[in-house]
């Protein structure tokens, strides 16, 4: 077995404001067996040159480039070519404590988990302050022993965690066996992956709550978050390709009133984000089309977890 | 083939093996297997297997590092050859003919398991056995008659236990039935036994006791944090089992809530006090997720229980306040009702021994003597106070 203990996933695209301070923490972390893998996804910035530069001077940096095909293809390609025991997917304008590496890699060690979620909140850098959020990782909803699995959430598996990937680590081996990818989109491109490894892991631990270990930056106007005017119907590929996947897997059945909370809460997420007139025009699919096909049409209002979304539905429904 | 295999997962039983070893090696039924597990005891029990060794040639020692219950009861299941499977605690015993009346009833009715009735025992100092018999069932018509628990829910309420009775090895293997490997005793008995009767589709259970298990000692309670959860965790592994199945989950989800419950409410009485505010929140969160996912049946609980489980799940706060803190004040009182009924009894008893005396004393001839010396001057006391 390889001596890494973690590879460092990292997609570039025009982030050469913060690509430096992003290595820096990456390169200081106490956990010192890991690999770091920028994936450049064609940035026409300097992103990548600052990345080569590191990499002439840490020989643990690889940087791999590639044409423009978003982070989702970015983080695939990273995994090929990753040997660590674990995975962080991590994004490069977030920063990390220096220590996250190492607490999250331990733990899960201790718990042989196939994964593991720790606790983050969010930097705010127009003021320069952090907020505490309890949304990322609802610590009242998981048990309190671990190792665990999605059975023992007491909540919608599908929020529980977040679907995203820098706030957990992935065991090499359990992703491999699953064939667990990233989709290839602009957006919600890892959704599939996170709540795929969600369900199918039999080993789940966490991070306790008082140990932050990274921070997410907000009201930054690269980050791809802003981007959805342009792909505002990724989010309901990321949703069928997971619902083909619980069926595959054989646990549809059984999420299958989660799934559909999700399907909800996510689309009205994505809507209610939305301006003019990507708004209406998706407004339009989820009502006509969409609604129903992700078997949200037709149920029973009792069926629903969240009355305050129902109640949209509804609204939107013209009900 | 032996008849029987009977597996004996030991531990540091020293005082109690050779009890358990001549209660095996001198059954009626001759054509059995022993398998002795001895999982990395610190005392002499190894040594004693040994010696039983030497002279039965039935007997088979495994001796293995310490690893935990389950693994130590999967390692016997697995070195089993017999046609059905009896497990023995190596602190308990069986009366001789124990396994020759199960294995001839379990063979003539082609049965999955056959279960009997048992008692617990305790030994005082002086020897003397105090014994209590206890029924698997409480409906004397569940008894003698072949049934088909994979179809009998309520079945999941008679006493659990895996020793009572025989398994038939086939059935075991066909179904892959074991016990979860958790570390140290985790209460892995539980899941082997949901197994056996979600499974099975012909068992009997007789209302004689032949089984006699030791409970010398009480339960002392948990006050290692690792320990708080065993249950949880032990019924987590029963859930992923049934759910395998989803006919068997549809069928046995309401009994393995009341189950959980009952369990639960066991727990909560074994763990000591600073667990008990976290673990009555946990459970509440369970039972909320159950609730919501349509996974309890209402009709299978007491009333009493029902009203339980709704403050549960809408106030953990005030299901501590009301079944943990005044329920244990409530033993408190009960506690202290008994030791005063107690002390009542025992002035009774003295004073009917000071009555009886008393009347010995009356009926005695120098009393009788006395009172008419004592009576005569008290009549003329009278007289002169009348005047």
């Amino acid at each position: 077995m390889s001596d890494i203990k973690v590879s460092v996933i990292l997609p570039m695209y025009n982030v050469e404001k913060f690509i430096g301070q992003c290595l820096d923490s990456i390169v200081n972390q106490t956990l010192k067996e890991i690999e770091i893998i920028c994936v450049n996804d064609g940035s026409p910035d300097n992103s990548a040159a600052i990345a080569k530069e590191y990499a002439e001077k840490y020989s643990n940096i690889t940087v791999i480039d590639q044409e423009n095909a978003g982070a989702g293809a970015a983080r695939n390609n990273g995994l090929k070519h990753a040997k660590g025991e674990y995975l962080s997917f991590l994004d490069s304008d977030d920063f990390f404590e220096p220590d996250m590496l190492e607490v999250a890699y331990n733990k899960a060690k201790e718990d042989k988990a196939d994964m593991v979620v720790f606790n983050s909140n969010q930097y705010f850098e127009d003021d320069d302050t952090y907020k505490n959020i309890n949304w990322t990782l609802r610590y009242k909803k998981i048990p309190p022993y671990m190792p665990f699995k999605h059975r023992q959430m007491t909540d919608n598996v599908f929020k529980v965690f977040v679907g995203w990937a820098w706030d957990k680590l992935f065991s090499r081996e359990f992703v491999e066996k699953h064939n667990l990818l990233f989709q290839e989109q602009r957006t919600s491109n890892d959704m599939l992956f996170v709540f795929s490894a969600t369900v199918l892991a039999e080993r789940i631990t966490v991070v306790p709550k008082d140990k932050i270990l990274v921070h997410q930056r907000r009201n930054n106007k690269e980050s791809l978050s802003n981007t959805r005017e342009q792909s505002w119907q990724c989010f309901y590929n990321a949703l069928t390709a997971l619902k083909e996947r619980l069926v595959n897997e054989n646990i549809f059945k059984e999420l299958e009133q989660d799934y559909i909370n999700y399907a909800l809460h996510f689309s009205l997420w994505n809507l209610n984000t939305l301006a003019e007139p990507t708004y209406t025009t998706l407004k339009d699919k989820l009502t006509k089309e969409w609604f129903e096909e992700l078997g949200i049409k037709g149920k029973p209002s009792t069926y629903f977890y969240d009355k305050k979304e129902y109640g949209q539905y509804e609204e939107l429904m013209g009900n | 083939m032996a008849k029987v295999s009977i597996i004996i997962p030991t531990y540091n039983v020293e005082p109690y093996l050779v009890e358990c070893m001549d209660s095996i090696t001198n059954q009626t039924l001759k054509d059995i297997e022993i398998i002795c597990i001895n999982d990395g005891s610190t005392d002499n029990s190894l040594e004693i297997l040994k010696s039983y060794a030497e002279k039965d040639s039935r007997i088979i020692l495994v001796d293995k590092e310490n690893g935990g219950y389950g693994i130590g009861m999967n390692i016997g299941l697995d070195k089993a050859t017999g046609e059905y499977v009896g497990i023995l605690e190596p602190d308990d015993f069986v009366p001789i003919n124990m396994y020759e009346d199960l294995y001839n009833i379990a063979s003539k009715n082609d049965l999955d398991f056959v279960k009997a009735d048992f008692y617990r025992f305790t030994r005082a100092d002086d020897g003397n056995m105090n014994l209590v018999y206890n029924h698997l069932s409480k409906n004397e018509e569940d008894y003698n008659k072949v049934f088909n628990p994979s179809e009998t829910p309520s079945a999941i309420r008679y006493i659990m236990n895996t020793w009572s009775g025989i398994y038939k090895r086939s059935f075991l293997e066909e179904h892959g039935i074991r016990h979860n490997e958790t570390p140290g005793a985790s209460f892995q008995d539980n899941g082997f036994w949901f197994q056996t009767f979600v499974f099975a589709k012909r068992a009997m259970i007789l209302n004689k006791p032949y089984y006699m298990n030791r409970r010398d000692n009480p339960n002392s309670s948990v006050k290692n944090p690792q320990k708080v959860y065993c249950m949880n965790v032990e019924y987590d592994h029963i859930r992923d089992i049934l759910m395998k199945h989803p006919d068997l989950w549809e069928r046995f989800k309401g009994m393995y809530w009341v189950k959980k419950l009952h369990n639960y409410n066991a727990t909560l009485n074994r763990i000591s006090e600073e667990f008990k505010v976290e673990y009555v929140d946990r459970i509440s969160e369970e039972f909320a997720r159950a609730k919501t996912k349509g996974e309890l049946d209402q009709s299978l609980f007491t009333e009493r229980e029902w009203d339980k489980i709704t403050l549960l799940i809408s106030s953990p706060k005030g299901f501590y306040n009301t079944y943990v803190v005044a329920g244990a004040s409530n033993e408190k009182l009960k506690a202290q009702l008994k030791e005063t009924k107690k002390e009542l009894k025992a002035t009774k008893k003295e004073l009917a021994k000071t009555k009886k005396q008393l009347k010995k004393v009356k009926n005695s001839v120098t009393y009788k003597i006395g009172r008419i010396f004592t009576f005569i001057p008290s009549k003329i006391k009278r007289l002169f106070k009348r005047k």
